[in-house]
């Protein structure tokens, strides 16, 4: 069987930001569907909010996830024939929450795009898609928010202002941010920093220097 | 999530779906398979209810026997013996006149009681039978004649007042003499008509009805005594006359027709399911992210698909129910009136198939889709094909089938049905992309472009094994329908030189014979009158019809009916002479007879054999001198068997003779009928028209459903198309990477749609000609005839229909975005 980890040991607090970089290829992908709950490791154990994740059945995880996980994607995944607040109120109404048209409204407002809820994801910018996007993340108040490349499709422009609202946001909210990225202006303004290289994890100090 | 978000979230995107081109193909071959089923359903029914199951109240007895003789009296005596009831028809085509108006019509001579079962309903409302002296008519018949209830008019040398219209009737009778108008009177006028003369075409008929047991002792009876010519027709094996086997082969043949619909728009709603579900799969997993269950996944595309029948039913049943008044008025005709409703179950029957087979065909890809992981956004994986979808796959299969049987009601024909034509299309799959091969190697020399088609060609080779089967067997369906038709048409009308007769004179009595002849000179018009006698052959060489043939031979016709023969010194100018010599004269006591070429060879006759034939009960012998030619179609009297004169004196005769008649000279069915009421004038212009028009509403009921299955064909081609959408945008934008033009792949894919349509067109073609000359060798019994222009005109058709259809399916193949396209579709 082919090992893609080895030696894997994180905690990560609740409010903090972490980035996750690496070459292709390295897992990265991999090792965020194991945090996530989406994919179960074939050995070791995680735990999300205290509950074991590796111990839970599939439905349980979902559970879970529901309950304490958002996404954000590099190709933002809008629905189409959804408008902006739509789009938000969605995974709202998934949960059965009361006010959700009033929630999304605001997070909306809070993204920036109060004046454009009835747009459709083709009548908005990538960047504008990619802030209904983190509005709709965040829409469910999650406590762990997996992003990733959120900026990968975006210009330095807008990758920086969406980087920016993604932290003021996380900050606000004391969300959990699990970033994965290539861009290491990007990582260095997390609070810890991880590089994933023949599926060995280790910390870099924000200064850039190796920490074991 | 409530059942009011996920039901809007469904209604969004159906909305959102209906802008795809793959959802587009589903809805509308859902909606083709919906029609076409609810049409065949309710017309199937109400076919069915008047013709199909022949009820007592449509034959009007509960066992009627027919003959070409009057029925033997002591049968009816028998039959009020056991106590059951019984009535005597007897019905012939006449020629009725009134003032200007000619018309062919059928009448029907009638005792009391009649009918015995069902009621005739006319207007005035009229008990019973008409009074002597009194006539009651269909309306085809008043309206054509120009006649209003009170009218007078002769029949034969009778006269009669037109007592009442004729709305409906049990026992029409069979035969042609359904398709004209009906004349019904009281049999106790027919003698003074004097119309039933020994040549007359009367055809008899004797109606029981009672008590099942007396009826089954009845039945046993008369099987044991059965003359070769009658036919007993009963409630269990009605189907006997051919008016209703028209209709049998008619909806035969759109069964076919509408289990080929219903299987092609299976195979493409499985295939736009299959396409629609992948592309969805992102979505599925943006959902999942989002919160949602698989089971609540489920549920939403579920109420998507339920939204997308329900539009589907409604369109798919009123497209049903205008077909369905549409054929009613083309057969209105020949059914009788009024056609009984259909049972409302039928008309939501195609609703619930369409139901049934999509959630059938759904769920499998669906269940596939709702499986999805929400790390299918962050690692692009392949759809897995997992064993339980596999085994939905099958399931779905067997299920689809089964409902088709229940739907078709015959579990043996759907089963042959679906059988013969899997392994018809797994055969032209087979045959078709071999041609193609073979085409493709064979241009490969002449165009650098030709190489790359060979690859195209082992890329899309699933997706051409499937399209080559539906589209020619399509196309040669159609062309079957089409040459089918005016094979019939043209035989006819080419047959018939531009001078040919258009008027038959039969029951010519002989002492009429002089003065019709000089009526018909009277008028310049040139006939012969031959004379015509019945008998039936009963020896060869003085072995006994069952000894002298074989049991193949024994099916010919001429054995088993009483035949025409004629005599005349001189062979008549239309026949032509094959073998030996015409003898004007009998040799001594020994007659000659000159017998038809295909009745001889059927039948193995040779020159100097001695033929016996029994007339009345006179027994004649004939010795054959010589074989003839007959063009049967020449509308000459033609016979199988002429004697020389004075072999068949003093027997009970009449004459027939045929003319043709023009302007002026038409006049002379007038003096013809006011002189002689009691011949019988067949127009044959008319004639041909009735049956022309039989044939046509035939023909344009089932084109109708035949252009529905074309749809279906086209639909499933598109979807085909659709399916390889990104492989084929991938190879283009590979192509273009690799430095061809725009132009290049447009040609490229130009040039796969004319080799498919060449090959698709020229398979329907072949199919088409083996099924024409089946049709015409053993259906219809005429010469068959290649279709040269179908070789041309198929393979444009199919290529017109691919190019068209690839054109559309390929509008979203945007050659601008290679590399852009390259990177995201790699």
């Amino acid at each position: 069987m082919l090992e893609l980890f080895s030696n894997i040991s994180l905690q990560i607090q609740r409010g903090e930001t972490v980035a996750i970089t690496g070459p292709s290829g390295a897992g990265k992908s991999t090792l965020l569907s194991l945090l996530a709950g989406l994919d179960l490791a074939s050995a070791g154990s995680i735990n999300i909010a205290g509950q074991p994740t590796h111990q839970l059945d599939e439905k349980a995880r979902a559970e879970l996830r529901s309950r304490h996980i958002s996404f954000v994607f590099q190709t933002f995944h809008l629905l189409p024939e959804l408008n902006a607040l739509e789009n938000v109120i969605l995974p709202l109404e998934i949960r059965g929450t009361t006010d959700a048209t009033d929630k999304a409204r605001s997070w909306l407002q809070q993204v920036g795009l109060g004046e454009r809820l009835d747009h459709h994801p083709a009548e908005l910018s990538g960047g504008e898609q990619q802030r209904v996007a983190i509005a709709r993340a965040f829409a469910t108040e999650p406590d762990l928010l997996f992003a990733d490349e959120p900026t990968g499709n975006l210009d330095e422009h807008t990758g920086e202002a969406i980087i920016e609202q993604l932290f003021q946001l996380n900050r606000d909210q004391n969300t959990t941010l699990v970033l994965i990225t290539h861009d290491n202006h990007l990582a260095s303004r997390c609070d810890r920093r991880l590089h994933l290289h023949n599926g060995e994890l280790t910390e870099w100090s924000t200064a850039g220097v190796a920490h074991d | 999530m409530t059942n009011h978000s996920l039901l809007k979230l469904a209604w969004q995107q159906t909305l959102a779906a209906n802008r795809l081109p793959i959802w587009r193909a589903l809805l509308l071959a859902l909606t083709v398979a919906i029609s076409i089923a609810t049409l065949l359903a309710v017309l199937g029914d109400r076919l069915e209810q008047s013709l199909g199951r022949q009820t007592a109240e449509l034959l009007g007895a509960d066992m009627t026997l027919r003959g070409g003789r009057p029925i033997d009296p002591a049968i009816a005596e028998s039959a009020r013996s056991l106590g059951l009831e019984t009535s005597g028809v007897t019905q012939f085509p006449t020629m009725i006149e009134a003032g200007e108006n000619l018309l062919l019509i059928s009448l029907r001579v009638v005792e009391a009681p009649y009918p015995l079962r069902g009621k005739i309903v006319t207007q005035p409302p009229l008990e019973r039978i008409p009074e002597p002296g009194t006539l009651w008519a269909e309306p085809a018949a008043l309206e054509r004649l120009n006649l209003k209830i009170g009218d007078q008019i002769e029949l034969g040398y009778a006269t009669f007042t037109v007592a009442a219209q004729l709305n409906s009737t049990p026992d029409r009778g069979n035969g042609f003499s359904t398709f004209s108008p009906q004349v019904i009177i009281n049999q106790q006028d027919l003698e003074a008509t004097q119309l039933l003369g020994v040549g007359s075409r009367a055809r008899y008929r004797q109606l029981f009805a009672g008590d099942p047991a007396a009826l089954k002792q009845l039945e046993a009876q008369i099987r044991a005594s059965m003359a070769s010519d009658e036919r007993l027709i009963t409630l269990d094996n009605s189907n006997n006359n051919i008016n209703s086997s028209a209709l049998n082969n008619a909806s035969r043949y759109l069964r076919l027709g509408a289990l080929l619909t219903l299987l092609i728009s299976a195979l493409t709603i499985a295939l736009s399911l299959r396409r629609y579900t992948l592309n969805s799969r992102d979505r599925a997993a943006v959902l999942l992210s989002l919160g949602m269950t698989a089971r609540q996944l489920q549920v939403l595309f579920l109420l998507q698909l339920l939204l997308a029948w329900v539009a589907c039913a409604l369109v798919g049943t009123g497209l049903a129910l205008l077909l369905e008044q549409f054929a009613l008025f083309m057969l209105g005709d020949l059914l009788p009136q009024p056609v009984p409703l259909a049972q409302p179950v039928f008309y939501g029957l195609g609703a619930a198939l369409g139901l049934v087979s999509l959630i059938t065909l759904g769920l499998p890809p669906m269940v596939a889709m709702s499986q999805v992981s929400v790390m299918h956004l962050f690692r692009r994986t392949a759809a897995p094909t997992t064993l339980g979808g596999r085994v939905l796959q099958l399931v779905a299969g067997v299920l689809l089938t089964g409902l088709l049987m229940l739907y078709l009601d015959d579990l043996q024909l759907t089963l042959i049905l679906i059988a013969s034509l899997l392994f018809t299309a797994w055969l032209l799959g087979k045959f078709g992309a071999w041609l193609l091969r073979v085409c493709a190697f064979a241009l490969a020399g002449k165009h650098t472009l030709v190489r790359l088609l060979r690859l195209r060609l082992q890329q899309q080779q699933r997706w051409h094994r499937m399209q080559i089967p539906v589209i020619s067997l399509l196309l040669a369906l159609m062309a079957i329908s089409l040459w089918a038709r005016s094979d019939l048409m043209d035989r006819w009308q080419n047959q018939l030189p531009e001078d040919a007769p258009n008027h038959f004179l039969i029951n010519i009595q002989p002492h009429e014979r002089d003065g019709v002849d000089q009526v018909l000179g009277k008028y310049q018009l040139n006939s012969n009158l031959y004379p015509m006698i019945r008998g039936r052959i009963v020896a060869l060489n003085g072995e006994p019809v069952a000894n002298a043939f074989t049991p193949e031979q024994r099916q010919h016709n001429a054995l088993n009916r009483e035949l025409n023969l004629s005599w005349t010194s001189e062979m008549p100018g239309h026949n032509r002479l094959v073998e030996g010599s015409w003898s004007s004269q009998a040799d001594g006591n020994t007659a000659h007879i000159s017998v038809e070429q295909e009745f001889a060879n059927t039948l193995g006759l040779k020159l100097g054999d001695t033929l016996s034939f029994t007339v009345g009960s006179i027994p004649v012998d004939g010795v054959i001198t010589s074989v003839r030619a007959v063009q049967w179609e020449s509308f000459q009297p033609n016979f199988y068997v002429i004697f020389t004169p004075g072999a068949l004196d003093n027997m009970p005769m009449s004459y027939i003779t045929s003319f043709h008649a023009n302007g002026e000279q038409r006049k002379v069915s007038a003096a013809l009928l006011q002189q002689f009421p009691t011949i019988t004038l067949i127009d044959i212009e008319q004639l041909l028209a009735q049956a022309r028009s039989l044939i046509g509403k035939l023909s344009d009921t089932s084109g109708m459903v035949m252009l529905l299955t074309l749809l279906a064909g086209l639909i499933l081609v598109f979807t085909t198309l659709s399916q390889e959408l990104d492989q084929r945008r991938y190879e283009n934008a590979l192509l273009h990477t690799l430095g061809a033009t725009p132009q290049q792949c447009r040609q490229l894919d130009l040039l796969e749609f004319a080799l498919l349509g060449l090959v698709c067109g020229g398979l329907a073609a072949a199919l088409g000609e083996i099924a024409l000359w089946f049709i015409h060798q053993r259906l219809v019994l005429i010469e068959p005839v290649l279709h040269p222009s179908n070789w041309i005109l198929l393979p444009l058709t199919a290529t017109a229909l691919f190019t068209l259809t690839g054109l559309l399916a390929r509008r979203r193949v945007d050659e601008s975005n290679s590399y852009r396209l390259l990177r995201t579709l790699s």
